[in-house]
């Protein structure tokens, strides 16, 4: 299971499930999920998404509104998260592939643009920008491939890496959550100490442990060195901070701050979030959707004893502690085999940004990445302290680099990830995991 | 021995289907000469069926009790605890996931699989004893050839040439190659059993004036009926359980199969343990009913494989 | 229906082609009686065997048309230490499966052919596995072996892994696998040397037991011998079986952790459906099938399968 795969389906379906509290609202969006596309004109545009209920109504209302301002009829074609790469990439190589399609940016996005498939709405909107000015800029920042304009516009919230605490643990022991290294290891020490795993893990999928290696190289170092990895440089792996950032999670797991088991933990069947909300764990470093599904399936927790901060400073680091990992957000592109770009361009380039659909974002616990909603954030969001929380962090983000695993090619991002593991494992030294990268470079 | 009926309750004992061919004696002296190995205890046999007992049955269990608790209370009791309140809510939860669609489009795919299996494999393998023409020949030294090759290694150009076909996103996507790679084993294990059919009941046959094809149905099918069954249920188990093609060659929630909507589960619904545990023994129950009422027909048909 | 004193198997070639052409005079079904079996193989088998082999040629993002590129693909993939490695795992799961799986099943299945009390019920339970499909089974086992919620944790200590961590290494994680493979399908062949068991004659055992034969010797003498048929059908679909396990991969462990667990097929998949590098992945799909139809040829060679080929060439 890839990142990709996994992480939005979660915070859309565990969302769902929350607001069905009362049951009668998760049989009614449940069954709407059971249909997808029915009812809905059979020619216009064809806009494919992931199946969630709740953001496909959001969705399917944006479109409502292009047919008013546009009148290009337009339907919802949503597919269940898991192999929709596959299945776009299958459409994408035929005639009667999507109008406008759902991606993760990166690398989800390049070999389209690579094969001319994404429209160029920079070259549709000429000198007018207001339509990547209504967002942030390092919310688009996974969408520039090649530092290009941006070749799609968000259309959900923004979910940065985050480190959750469990903050009734750390009173219990009298310890804060950890805003340096070092303060990282005494807490790890005196959790060790007190029988409590200090970091939840699900190392069953090495995603998770990415995270760690993207926070500590973000803060050992600038983004530099990642354009180069990214871009598939050669001899990019050997940047010194990599390595650096490898041995210190092998000291991280040899003072036993993953716990003993983490390896057999995995994230999809959710033991590493119940380990940490049930408090056998304390901390977890997780994308911001996490929260969601902690107030969904642990609400008493996540009112009473959960708090966050951003990931820790390392010595030395000249990364700037503002800069984030994570999903920037989710995409609309348009193909450039529409038949209708006009309409394309038109639900992408300007329904995207409307204020109904950004509000009603919110109201469904998103944090979208338009510019200046801060009081709207406080005013619809189910959380605002959350949701503000992560508005500003990524405001103030300098720089909100994409996952890697979405960043690479996927024959070097799978190499990555099984290394990665292997690293967790100690069955690899920090030299050798960059001598294999090397040698797939 | 292939021509016993449906095994009247009594003779459960012995399969209609029963070991191999070249044993195969006159029925009247088989159930009499033949019992069961020796009644004295079998121990190492006992112990190991005692401890495998366990291993399959403690997992089963936990299926059971899981399924039937909300997630906290499967997340604070033990796993091996009784549940101490019981929920139907897994199974709304389970039934809100599209699993109708998902059942009723795997026992489309079963069924149509099946018929197709035995509308080719009967008759080729009648082909295959009786026929003296040489493709046919041929074509059982090829079929011989798939017997090993597994159908993953091609999942490559069957994706290319059902996208191709304009069959992507089709229960046709699924069945075709599913069906195709079955082929081999079914023949063999038929035209084993036709095998045994003395050649003067073929001639009788014709000397009644009867031409091949109703030899096929009056003489080939009803002899080989215990192969059939085993055929059909292998054949059966091979589509209900069938993970890659539908993976690869199906998109939409429509034509989504079981074993998928299993999987999907697991990743929409990550943290819902119990749901997913409902999820799979609401899958099985079907195959459990099926089970139970044909538990005979069932065993001496998988048995039957083991004849040739 | 008694067979006739000498069976058509062990009659010659010849001997056999006279014997139906003279003697023999029933109507015959053409070769039109194999042309749908013919047509759907030949279609969904055979060609996608002779495409992948050329897809091995090629290169292919999955987007628009593959091109030729000759022998880049198996340049690349006979120097990748990654064929090795998932050659030996895949090794190492087939013949792990046939070793654990066989003496299993030929222990329970002829303890089931018995006539012990309360042996009903145990097989009918047994059997129960069977009943899931490969994918609900790895998904069961998968919530089964976590650590903290599953019974990984009580069951852990038992069997020297206290923190119940098996899942998470590399031994563990390709035993696991081997596992729930038996979990799964020693029913189905159990069931398999059940019958089979039930058909060696009791006169054989009456008379051993008269020379004085224990029941270990009996079983090496006479039953085992007996079964020399089940034996190789049980062990082809095991082989088979094994050598293909692929959801249990993707779902138990996803080929890790690191590369633990990465089969051939799950690495063909791997690289075709994730790094959508299809061409690559077909030369190792062609490997694959270079390796099933290996199989196939010794399975034919060392089973009564070559015989009834014979037979067959003979009429």
């Amino acid at each position: 299971m890839t990142a990709t795969e996994i992480r939005p389906a979660h915070s859309r379906r565990r969302f769902l499930t929350g607001i069905g509290a009362a049951g009668i609202g998760a049989a009614v969006t449940g069954c709407s999920a059971l249909s997808p596309g029915s009812g809905d004109d059979s020619r216009g545009l064809d806009v494919w998404t992931l199946t969630d209920p709740v953001q496909n109504k959001i969705q399917r209302a944006a479109l409502t509104r292009l047919r008013r301002s546009h009148s290009s009829r337009a339907k919802l074609t949503p597919f269940p998260n898991t192999g929709y790469t596959q299945k776009l990439r299958i459409a994408m190589g035929t005639s009667d592939g999507p109008d406008v399609f759902w991606s993760w940016g990166g690398e989800s996005l390049r070999p389209y643009h690579e094969a001319g498939l994404v429209v160029d709405l920079a070259d549709r909107f000429g000198s007018d920008t207001r339509w990547r000015d209504a967002f942030l800029p390092a919310a688009l920042q996974a969408a520039c491939v090649d530092d290009r304009e941006p070749l799609g516009l968000p259309v959900r919230g923004m979910q940065p890496v985050i480190l959750f605490c469990n903050q009734t643990l750390f009173d219990e022991h009298d310890l804060r959550p950890p805003r340096t290294w070092d303060e990282l290891l005494d807490v790890v020490d005196a959790f060790v100490d007190a029988d409590v795993i200090p970091v939840s893990l699900a190392g069953a999928e090495s995603w998770c442990e990415l995270m760690w290696l993207e926070c500590i190289t973000g803060r050992l170092t600038g983004t530099g060195p990642l354009r180069k990895i990214f871009a598939g440089e050669r001899g990019s792996w050997r940047h010194p901070a990599i390595e650096e950032a490898l041995d210190r999670i092998q000291k991280l797991v040899r003072r036993g701050a993953f716990g003993q088991a983490f390896g057999s933990v995995s994230y999809g069947s959710g033991g590493a979030t119940a380990i940490f909300a049930k408090g056998r764990a304390a901390m977890h470093l997780m994308g911001s959707w996490e929260y969601s599904n902690l107030r969904n399936d642990h609400r008493r927790f996540t009112e009473d004893g959960l708090s966050w901060v951003s990931f820790p400073t390392v010595p030395g680091g000249t990364g700037d502690p503002r800069a984030l990992v994570g999903n920037n957000t989710n995409y609309l592109s348009v193909n450039t085999r529409s038949a209708d770009i006009d309409a394309g361009v038109g639900l992408v380039g300007t329904q995207l940004a409307a204020r109904p659909f950004i509000d009603a974002l919110i109201k469904a616990g998103d944090v979208p990445a338009a510019v200046g909603i801060e009081g709207r954030l406080r005013e619809l969001a189910p959380d605002p302290d959350f949701a503000l929380y992560v508005y500003r962090v990524v405001s103030d983000a300098p720089d909100f680099t994409l996952s890697w695993d979405q960043a690479m090619l996927p024959a070097v991002k799978e190499a990555m990830l099984s290394s990665l593991q292997q690293i967790f494992l100690e069955k690899l030294s920090p030299r050798q995991f960059v001598d294999a990268m090397e040698l797939i470079q | 021995m292939a021509t016993a009926p449906a095994p009247a309750p009594g003779q459960t004992r012995t399969p209609s289907e029963p070991g191999p061919g070249r044993m195969s004696g006159g029925s009247p002296q088989r159930t009499a000469g033949r019992r069961p190995l020796l009644s004295r205890a079998n121990i190492p046999g006992g112990a190991a069926s005692l401890i495998w007992l366990a291993i399959v049955l403690v997992p089963l269990w936990c299926m059971l009790t899981w399924s039937v608790q909300n997630r906290d209370g499967f997340l604070d009791n033990g796993p091996l605890s009784l549940p101490r309140e019981l929920t139907p809510e897994n199974l709304q939860t389970v039934l809100e996931g599209g699993f109708t669609n998902a059942f009723v489009n795997t026992a489309i795919v079963t069924v149509v699989s099946v018929a197709l299996t035995l509308v080719c494999a009967v008759p080729a393998a009648y082909a295959v004893v009786r026929s003296t023409s040489r493709f046919v020949a041929g074509a059982f030294s090829v079929f011989l050839l798939g017997l090993a090759i597994p159908a993953q290694a091609v999942i490559i150009p069957v994706y290319l040439m059902i996208v191709r076909m304009g069959l992507y996103d089709t229960k046709a996507a699924i069945i075709l190659p599913t069906v195709a790679f079955g082929l081999p084993f079914a023949v063999l294990i038929l035209a084993g059993s036709l095998r045994d059919v003395p050649a003067e009941n073929y001639e009788a046959m014709t000397l009644d004036g009867a031409g091949p094809l109703r030899t096929l149905w009056s003489l080939v099918i009803p002899m080989s009926r215990g192969s059939i069954v085993a055929v059909g249920i292998y054949s059966a188990l091979q589509a209900w359980n069938g993970f890659l093609f539908p993976l690869i060659l199906t998109q939409s929630e429509e034509q989504q199969i079981l074993t998928l909507n299993l999987w999907n589960f697991q990743t929409e619904y990550g943290v819902n343990i119990p749901g997913l545990m409902t999820a799979v023994l609401l899958s099985a129950a079907p195959v459990f009913i099926a089970y139970v009422l044909a538990r005979r027909w069932i065993v001496a048909g998988l048995a039957g494989l083991g004849g040739k | 229906m008694t067979a006739p004193a000498p069976a058509p198997a062990h009659r010659s070639l010849r001997g056999r082609t006279r014997a139906a052409s003279h003697t023999d005079n029933a109507a015959r079904p053409g070769a039109l009686y194999a042309v749908p079996a013919m047509l759907v193989f030949g279609v969904f088998a055979l060609v996608p065997l002779l495409l992948v082999c050329w897809l091995s040629f090629t290169t292919w993002n999955g987007l628009g048309d593959p091109r030729w590129t000759g022998l880049a693909n198996w340049q690349d993939l006979l120097t990748d230490p990654g064929l090795l490695h998932s050659l030996r795992i895949t090794a190492v799961l087939t013949l792990a499966g046939w070793a654990v799986q066989t003496p299993l099943a030929l222990l329970l299945g002829v303890w089931a052919a018995g006539t012990q009390r309360g042996r009903a019920l145990a097989s009918a339970l047994v059997f129960l596995p069977l009943l899931l499909s490969g994918a609900a089974t790895a998904l069961v086992w998968k919530a089964l072996l976590d650590p903290n919620f599953g019974l990984a944790r009580t069951i852990g200590p038992w069997i020297g892994v206290p923190s119940g961590n098996m899942l998470g290494t590399s031994g563990g994680a390709l035993l696991a696998i081997i596992a729930v493979g038996a979990w799964q399908f020693v029913p189905f062949h159990m069931l398999m040397y059940q019958a089979a068991a039930r058909n060696v004659p009791a006169h054989l055992y009456e008379a051993a037991t008269i020379d004085g034969a224990g029941r270990v010797r009996q079983f090496w003498s006479i039953t085992l011998p007996q079964l020399r048929n089940t034996v190789v059908t049980s062990s082809t679909l095991m082989i088979v079986g094994s050598m293909t396990t692929f959801e249990t991969i993707l779902i138990l462990t996803d080929g890790g952790p690191g590369a633990a667990t990465q089969s051939m097929p799950f690495r063909m998949y791997q690289q075709a459906f994730k790094s959508f590098e299809m061409g690559p992945a077909s030369a190792l799909a062609t490997v694959l099938v270079l390796f099933g139809t290996a199989l196939s040829l010794l399975i034919v060679r060392f089973s009564g399968f070559s015989r009834m080929r014979s037979t067959l060439e003979g009429i």
